[in-house]
């Protein structure tokens, strides 16, 4: 080889290895979470779901069980009939309130028993010395079919059948139930029930699911069998099927025992998850150094073994959420939810559905509530599955 | 292989056993019996009615008693319906719900498949997208509100289907549709996630690089194995939807299996609530164990008892 075919090439500082800052494991999943917009969404939307349950309650001047009979079943948009300056409105159930012109409630007219024409369907309302006259007979009675209105107000001589305009209801954003409860308030404290029933069973779960799991996994053998076959056995029927049997064994509804309910079955697909981390986990070197050093069992497991298997714990975790806010509204509707006054999303729509006809706003709310948690949660999940599954990192 | 199966069959009458002395402990524990109301009963209707049912027996006796039912597929009678047994409930209810409940699984696969392939295929495109959309709202949204929202709009404001019963053909639209919405978004899901995980495969692009048609090699290498993880997710949702749902059945007041319970939870009738349960429990695990069988049909390297 001749020696001047090799040129010997200048070292410079600049091609050395670009050093990035190292980042520990959560850092990363946080820097991965972050870029995911639909999951900042999702955790924005939760925070703004659990203020608004935990302390919006207190900015709306109601409490979930204050009953005010005289404005009972208003909607959330109230139209307005304007007769000689001042604004009616006539809700659903024929009950006739004097508004302000920008919506807000000033009080409803007295309607005397002897004053309601049932036959001719016209009501006179009392209004100081005055009457406020509503007929309503319109294209219901065979006589007087035809009409494009189907009410009209009169008052003082002057008959209105239009509505001037339609108005949000001032005093109550979201309108009230069949008891005259403010819906607002109510969702909010619905709000609050759910995600308390949801968090505590998932934490229940949570605790009960790693440990059984772990357990299992790590001892394996024999207890590991009879563990998993009772999981087995637990799994081979729906779960809400024993939710339900465990709420008719309490005989009825109460916060507390939907969450015991709850956090007493849906553990073992948590408990499943965890022993399959804890099977690959226990043969790796690190485990193996542990035992050499002599560190006891449950060392191993809580401080070595778990937090390894925390990303898939937490991803499942945030999917349990939005499922436990799912079956509590679902007991609820089936009618073995919280006790009244107390109110979840779920008893608030099944209240509404009766009146759902006439009433839609009932039910819109509180399904709302529902359909953006279980939405947001969902977000926020594969956001984290994104961010924790070790399959999708790069090198 | 067939030890595998006497094996499989062997465990589910254990787990029938347990689970039916589960629901009977657990009814017999209720403090009060079936039979206490608000109101106090007379303790000579009390003895009469405990006689009639056999109450008085020791707990043992009833209890084999109820077995013993069980094998001759008798599940006693309803305590609060009169003259009708569990089994009159039954099968009365179950037509309904079965119809319902296949129409649904029928739209379920037939739709929801070849949407989640379709929006594989396109990953990231408008369709994908929409697709993908309705799919989240769909498992989002629960079904009672769905099938409440049907009613409003479609039987209420638009007239077009009634909004109870299914005497008319009509009636059946409403509560398929809210009972399928659920299960297909998970269905589209799920077949997305997978038929994308088995695009990425070495043995597709080996397909591709032979020259196999696309459509081929979507068709016979990808879809097969992408439907293993939707076999296993549609099994136990068939035997929970043809048994019927709750929700729905109460919503649309269809007499059905799932409204007898929901009836029979809100009335306290022990018996009805452990046979439905029993029952549901027996239909779930043959549905489970024909989705394993279903299993070494789509995937003929899965063999079960083999890997001993």
């Amino acid at each position: 080889m001749d020696k001047n075919k090799f040129i010997f090439i200048e070292q410079t500082g600049e091609e050395s290895e670009t050093v990035r800052p190292s980042l520990t494991y959560w850092q990363d999943a946080w820097r991965r979470l972050k870029k995911n917009k639909l999951s900042m969404i999702g955790i924005f939307t939760v925070i703004l779901i659990v203020l608004f349950g935990t302390i919006g309650p207190s900015f709306t001047g109601y409490s979930y069980s204050d009953q005010v009979n005289k404005y009972k079943n208003l909607a959330p948009r109230l139209e307005l009939y304007e007769i000689n300056g001042e604004y009616f409105h006539v809700s659903k159930d024929y009950n006739v309130f004097r508004v302000t012109s920008d919506g807000t409630l000033i009080d409803r007219l007295e309607l005397n028993p002897l004053n309601r024409d049932m036959l001719k369907k016209v009501y006179k309302y009392t209004y100081g010395d005055d009457f406020v006259i509503l007929d309503f007979s319109y294209n219901l009675l065979p006589t007087k079919m035809g009409y494009d209105y189907n009410q009209t107000l009169e008052y003082k001589g002057e008959v209105v059948t239009q509505p001037a305009m339609t108005k949000w209801n001032k005093m109550y954003p979201f309108g009230t139930d069949g008891l005259g409860r403010d819906l607002l308030t109510r969702v909010m404290y619905g709000a609050r029930i759910s995600l308390l029933v949801a968090f505590i069973a998932t934490m229940a779960n949570l605790f009960i699911g790693v440990i059984y799991g772990s357990i299992s996994g790590f001892e394996g053998g024999k207890l590991d069998n009879i563990m998993m076959r009772i999981v087995d056995i637990i799994n081979s029927v729906p779960l809400t099927l024993y939710v339900i049997l465990l709420m008719v064994w309490f005989r009825g509804g109460g916060l507390m025992n939907i969450i015991i309910a709850l956090s007493s079955v849906y553990w073992v697909s948590m408990a499943r998850l965890v022993r399959g981390q804890m099977l690959s986990l226990k043969e790796q070197e690190f485990v193996l150094a542990a035992r050499v050093m002599g560190v006891s069992k449950s060392k191993i497991i809580f401080k070595h073994l778990i937090p390894n298997a925390m990303g898939p714990i937490i991803v499942s975790m945030a999917m349990m959420i939005p499922s436990a806010v799912f079956t509590e509204s679902f007991l609820s509707f089936i009618g073995l939810g919280v006790s009244a006054p107390q109110a979840s999303w779920g008893t608030l729509a099944n209240n509404a559905l009766p009146g759902l006809t006439t009433y839609p706003y009932q039910l819109f709310f509180p399904a709302l509530s529902i359909a953006f948690t279980m939405l947001a949660f969902n977000f926020i999940g594969d956001g984290l599955r994104d961010a924790l599954d070790p399959r999708l990192r790069k090198g | 292989m067939k030890s595998f199966y006497i094996k499989r069959i062997v465990s589910m009458l254990i787990t029938i056993i347990l689970i039916t002395t589960l629901t009977f402990s657990m009814m017999h524990s209720i403090p009060g019996g079936p039979f206490t109301r608000e109101r106090p009963v007379p303790d000579e209707i009390m003895r009469a009615l405990n006689a009639k049912y056999n109450l008085d027996d020791p707990l043992i006796i009833q209890y084999l008693n109820y077995m013993k039912g069980l094998v001759t597929f008798d599940l006693g009678p309803s305590y609060s319906k009169i003259g009708t047994t569990v089994n009159d409930l039954i099968v009365s209810g179950f037509p309904a719900s079965a119809k319902i409940g296949l129409m649904a699984t029928a739209i379920i696969v037939i739709i929801g498949i070849p949407l989640g392939v379709i929006s594989a295929l396109r990953q990231n495109k408008p369709i994908d997208y929409f697709v993908m959309f309705l799919a989240t709202l769909g498992i989002t949204v629960p079904s009672f509100v769905v099938a409440t929202v049907i009613i409003y709009f479609f039987a209420g404001k638009l007239g077009w289907i009634p909004s109870f019963g299914i005497e008319n053909k009509l009636g059946y639209i409403g509560p398929v549709i809210a009972l399928a919405g659920y299960s297909l978004s998970f269905v589209t899901r799920l077949t997305r996630s997978s038929m994308l995980e088995v695009l990425r495969q070495d043995y597709i692009r080996t397909a591709r690089a032979n020259g196999i048609k696309e459509f081929s090699v979507i068709m016979k290498h990808a879809i097969r194995n992408a439907l293993i993880p939707v076999v296993t997710y549609v099994g136990p949702m068939i035997a929970a939807i043809l048994t019927g749902s709750f929700v729905i059945e109460k919503i649309f007041v269809i007499p059905g299996i799932g409204r007898h319970f929901v009836e029979s939870v809100s009335n306290r009738d022990y018996t009805t609530i452990m046979g439905i349960t029993v029952f549901y429990a027996v239909f779930y695990l043959i549905m489970v164990f024909v989705v394993d069988l279903a299993y070494t049909w789509i995937d003929p390297r899965i063999k079960f008892g083999e890997d001993k």
